[in-house]
C-alpha cells in the first residue's frame, strides 16, 4: 500500500503526513481550527505552542485517538479517518510515558511486535537491537519501576520506534524531566532520528526545544496555526506579533505606521520615528502598528559615540542587571518612548556587569531587526 | 471585628477549641502513644470476636443430651466426627462451596463491563446514572430484596403472566438452585463493582491508547494491559463475594424455600430449631476454617500484594 505511493514519487519529497483543514470541537471549545501542513517523510515537525493551544488534539488525531469534527488528515497519501489507532503504523510516545508497568522494559519493547505479529524468533534480538540503539543495551530484565525517569523515557521511544512505524509522535514526553536531563534528550531525539530517519512530529511548549531539534517549526496558539517555518526563519523573521513574543525575549513598541516604502516602514512613536521593517503586505500609512525588537539586537554602551554605526539610538538608565551566567539581562527605563522598560542581553568577556541599576546607557539597534506587525 | 471574623473563619475557631481540649486529655509528651490509642477500639473489637470465638470452640466439643437437652459436662470430638461423615453436611456444604464458587464468577463477569464503564465514560450525567443503580439496592436491604424476587418469579408473578401472555404456561422459577444462585448475583453485583472501580481507575486510559497505537485491537489491549492490572481488584472482589455467598443466609431461605440450605442455614437450624448448640458450633467454626483457608489459598497464589496492599505498584 504504501509502496505504491512511494514509486510514484521520487522518496525525497514524499509526503508523509498531509493535514486538511482539520478542525476539533468539544462542546463550545475549538480546540484546533483549520489545520493545514504537509510534512515531508523522514522530517522532524515540531509543533510549539503555550498550554492549552490544542497541541495534544492535533497529536491525537494524527494518531487516530480522536476523529476531526471537520477536514481530513491523510498519511501515506490515504485519507485514515476510518482507520482505528491499531491499524495506523504510528509510534507514540505519550505524555506520561505510559509504559506498561507489569512488564520489563524489554517486554514492553516486544508488546508493539507481538501485537503486530511479528515472527516470534526475530522478536528478542530486535528488541536487544532497539534497546542498544536508546544506549539501554542490558537493561531488557528490569521493571519499569526499577528505572530512572531518563531510561524509562528511553525505553518509550525503543517501544514506539522498535516497529518500524511510518510516523513517530512525541506528546512533550521531556516537560517533566529536569533542565540538564531534558537537554540530554533533545539531542538524543535528534540523534536517533536522524539514524533512522523517521517521519517525527513532536508537540513541546518549550521554544528552545523546538529550535534546537526541528528540521521544522509550527507556531500554535488558541487552535490556529500562527506560523510554519524552519527553526531559524521562525526566529528571525516571525510571521506575526504572538510569534515574535513567544520565540525568544522580545521588546514591542507600539506606535503608528508614518510612511511605508516596499519592506521598509518608519513607525512614529512618542514624538520619534524608528525605522523599521514591515511584516505583512497589509501594513500601510498611519496604521497602529508594534515594532519588535529581539533583547540580543540591541546594543547597550556607555555613550551614544560607541554605537555610532547603527540605525536608531536611544538613551535610558538601567533600573536592574541580572546575571544569569552565561549572560547578563539589563532592565532599561527609556523616558524618550514613554518611560517603557526594554530587556537587553549583553555579554561582555572582560567585565561582566559593566553598568549597575541608575547608570545612565545608550540603546541602539538596526532598522532590519525591528520587525513591524500590524494591530 | 468583622474583618478578623472573614479572616479567621469560625470553624477554624472550632478546631483551635477542639485541638486545645486534645492537648490537655492527651499532652503532646503521649505523642508517642497516640497511635496504639487510635488502635485500641479495632484491637478490643477483635479481641471480643476471639473470646466469642474461644466460646464457641468450648461449645463444639460437647454433645447434646436429648433426654434432658443440656449439654454434656465432658468434652469429645462426636460433633465433628458427625459433620464430616453425614450425607446431609456434605450436601449442604458441597452446595454452599460449589454455589459461592459460580456466584462468585458470574458476578465478577457482570461486574467488570459495568465498573469498567462507569469509570472509562466520558459522560458525567451515565456515570451518576451508573453509580446511583449501584447503590439503589443497599437501600432496600437484603431480605426485603428477597421478598420482592419471590414477587417476581412466583407462579403468578409478573415473569410468569408474561410468558402467559406469549402461550408459555407457569413455570417454577423459585425455590430451586438457580434460583438461590440468581438471588446471591444480584446481591453481590454491587460489591464487586464497588472493589472494581478503583482498581481500574488506578489504570491510566493512556495506558490503553498506547497499547491500541501500539497495535493491539481492544480484545487484546483488554488481555494484556487491562486485565493484568486489574487484577487486584478483580482478587479483592472475588474474595469479597465468594466470602459473602459462601455465609450468605437469607436468600438461601427465602429463595431457596427451605430446600436449598447453605451452611448459615444449616447453623441456623442447628442452634434456634434442634437447640444443638454443640452442632451448631461445630458448623460455624469448620465454615471459619474453610473461609480463612479459602482467603489463605488465594494470598499464596496471587501474593498479599495483589491486594495492593503492600503499595508496591506504582
Ligand atoms: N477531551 C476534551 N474535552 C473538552 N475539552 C478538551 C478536551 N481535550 C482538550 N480540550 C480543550 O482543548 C484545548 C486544547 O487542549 P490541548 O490540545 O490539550 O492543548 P495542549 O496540548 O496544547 O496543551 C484546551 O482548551 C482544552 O481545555
Ligand atoms: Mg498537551
Amino acid at each position: 500500500m504504501a509502496a505504491a505511493s512511494a514509486e510514484r514519487r521520487g522518496p525525497r519529497d514524499t509526503i508523509a503526513v498531509s493535514v486538511r483543514d482539520v478542525g476539533m470541537v468539544f462542546g463550545d471549545v475549538h480546540a484546533v481550527r483549520n489545520a493545514s501542513f504537509d510534512l515531508p517523510k523522514g522530517r522532524f515537525l515540531t509543533i510549539l505552542g503555550p498550554s492549552g493551544s490544542g497541541k495534544t488534539t492535533l497529536l491525537r488525531m494524527i494518531a487516530g485517538f480522536d476523529a476531526p469534527t471537520s477536514g481530513e488528515i491523510y498519511i501515506n497519501d490515504r485519507p485514515v479517518s476510518a482507520v482505528p489507532p491499531h491499524r495506523r503504523a504510528i509510534g507514540m510516545v505519550f505524555q506520561k510515558l505510559a509504559l506498561f508497568p507489569h512488564m520489563t522494559a524489554a517486554e514492553n519493547v516486544a508488546f508493539p511486535l507481538k501485537m503486530r505479529r511479528h515472527d516470534a524468533r526475530a522478536i528478542p534480538e530486535k528488541v536487544e537491537r532497539y534497546l542498544e540503539l536508546v544506549r539501554l543495551g542490558g537493561y531488557g530484565g528490569r521493571r519499569i519501576n526499577e528505572l530512572s525517569g531518563g531510561q524509562q523515557q528511553r525505553v518509550a521511544i525503543a517501544r514506539a520506534l522498535v516497529f518500524e512505524p511510518d510516523l513517530l509522535l512525541l506528546d512533550e514526553p521531556l516537560a517533566a524531566l529536569d533542565r540538564k536531563l531534558r537537554e540530554e534528550m533533545q539531542l538524543e531525539f535528534r540523534r536517533i532520528q536522524k539514524e533512522l530517519g523517521v517521519t517525527t512530529i513532536n508537540v513541546t511548549h518549550d521554544q528552545r526545544e523546538a529550535l534546537v531539534v526541528s528540521d521544522e517549526v509550527i507556531v500554535m496558539e488558541g487552535g490556529l496555526i500562527q506560523q510554519k517555518a524552519e527553526p531559524v526563519q521562525a526566529y528571525r523573521t516571525p510571521a506575526n506579533a504572538f510569534v515574535a513574543n513567544f520565540i525568544g525575549v522580545t521588546n514591542f513598541i507600539e506606535g503608528v505606521v508614518a510612511a511605508r516604502d516596499g519592506a521598509s516602514v518608519s513607525v512614529s512613536a512618542h514624538g520619534c520615528t524608528l525605522p523599521g521593517v514591515a511584516v505583512g503586505e497589509a501594513l500601510a500609512g498611519g496604521d497602529a502598528c508594534a515594532g519588535a525588537v529581539r533583547a540580543e539586537q540591541i546594543r547597550i554602551a556607555p555613550r551614544a559615540e560607541t554605537l555610532g554605526n547603527l540605525d536608531t539610538l536611544v538613551e535610558g538608565t538601567v533600573v536592574d542587571a541580572i546575571f544569569e551566567g552565561e549572560r547578563i539581562v539589563y532592565e532599561v527605563r527609556v523616558p524618550g518612548l514613554g518611560d517603557q522598560l526594554f530587556r537587553v542581553f549583553d555579554h561582555d568577556p572582560v567585565n561582566h556587569l559593566q553598568f549597575s541599576p541608575g547608570d545612565s546607557v545608550c540603546l541602539g539597534w538596526n532598522a532590519r531587526d525591528m520587525h513591524v506587525f500590524k494591530k | 471585628m468583622r474583618r478578623s471574623r472573614a479572616a479567621y473563619p469560625w470553624t477554624w475557631r472550632v478546631m483551635d477549641g477542639l485541638e486545645s481540649l486534645a492537648a490537655r486529655l492527651w499532652p503532646a509528651r503521649f505523642e508517642k502513644g497516640l497511635p496504639y490509642l487510635m488502635l485500641a477500639p479495632a484491637v478490643l473489637l477483635v479481641g471480643i470476636l476471639v473470646l466469642g470465638l474461644v466460646q464457641i470452640g468450648d461449645s463444639s466439643l460437647r454433645v447434646l443430651d436429648t433426654s434432658t437437652f443440656l449439654m454434656s459436662e465432658d468434652l469429645t470430638l462426636a460433633n465433628y466426627q458427625r459433620a464430616l461423615t453425614e450425607s446431609f453436611f456434605a450436601t449442604v456444604a458441597g452446595r454452599s462451596l460449589l454455589g459461592s464458587v459460580i456466584v462468585t464468577i458470574v458476578t465478577l463477569i457482570f461486574a467488570f463491563p459495568y465498573a469498567y464503564l462507569m469509570v472509562r465514560t466520558p459522560s458525567s450525567a451515565l456515570r451518576k446514572f451508573l453509580l446511583v443503580a449501584l447503590f439503589l439496592p443497599f437501600f432496600i436491604g437484603q431480605v426485603v430484596r428477597a421478598y420482592g424476587w419471590l414477587i417476581i418469579l412466583g407462579n403468578q408473578g409478573m415473569v410468569n403472566e408474561a410468558l402467559g401472555l406469549v402461550g408459555v404456561p407457569p413455570m417454577r422459577l423459585l425455590y430451586n438452585y438457580p434460583a438461590v444462585l440468581f438471588g446471591l448475583v444480584q446481591y453481590m453485583l454491587p460489591f464487586a463493582v464497588l472493589m472494581l472501580a478503583p482498581a481500574l481507575t488506578a489504570i491510566p486510559a493512556e495506558l490503553e491508547s498506547a497499547a491500541s497505537s501500539l497495535g493491539a485491537n481492544w480484545l487484546r489491549t483488554f488481555r494484556h494491559v487491562v486485565l493484568p492490572l486489574a487484577r487486584p481488584g478483580l482478587v479483592g472482589a472475588g474474595l469479597v463475594v465468594v466470602t459473602l455467598s459462601l455465609t450468605d443466609f437469607a436468600i438461601p431461605a427465602i429463595l431457596g424455600g427451605g430446600s436449598q440450605d447453605f451452611i448459615a442455614n444449616a447453623i441456623y437450624d442447628q442452634f434456634f430449631r434442634t437447640s444443638d448448640q454443640g452442632m451448631g458450633a461445630t458448623l460455624s467454626l469448620m465454615l471459619v476454617a474453610v473461609g480463612s483457608l479459602l482467603v489463605g489459598l488465594v494470598f499464596m497464589l496471587f501474593g498479599a500484594g495483589t491486594l495492593a496492599m503492600t503499595g508496591g505498584r506504582k
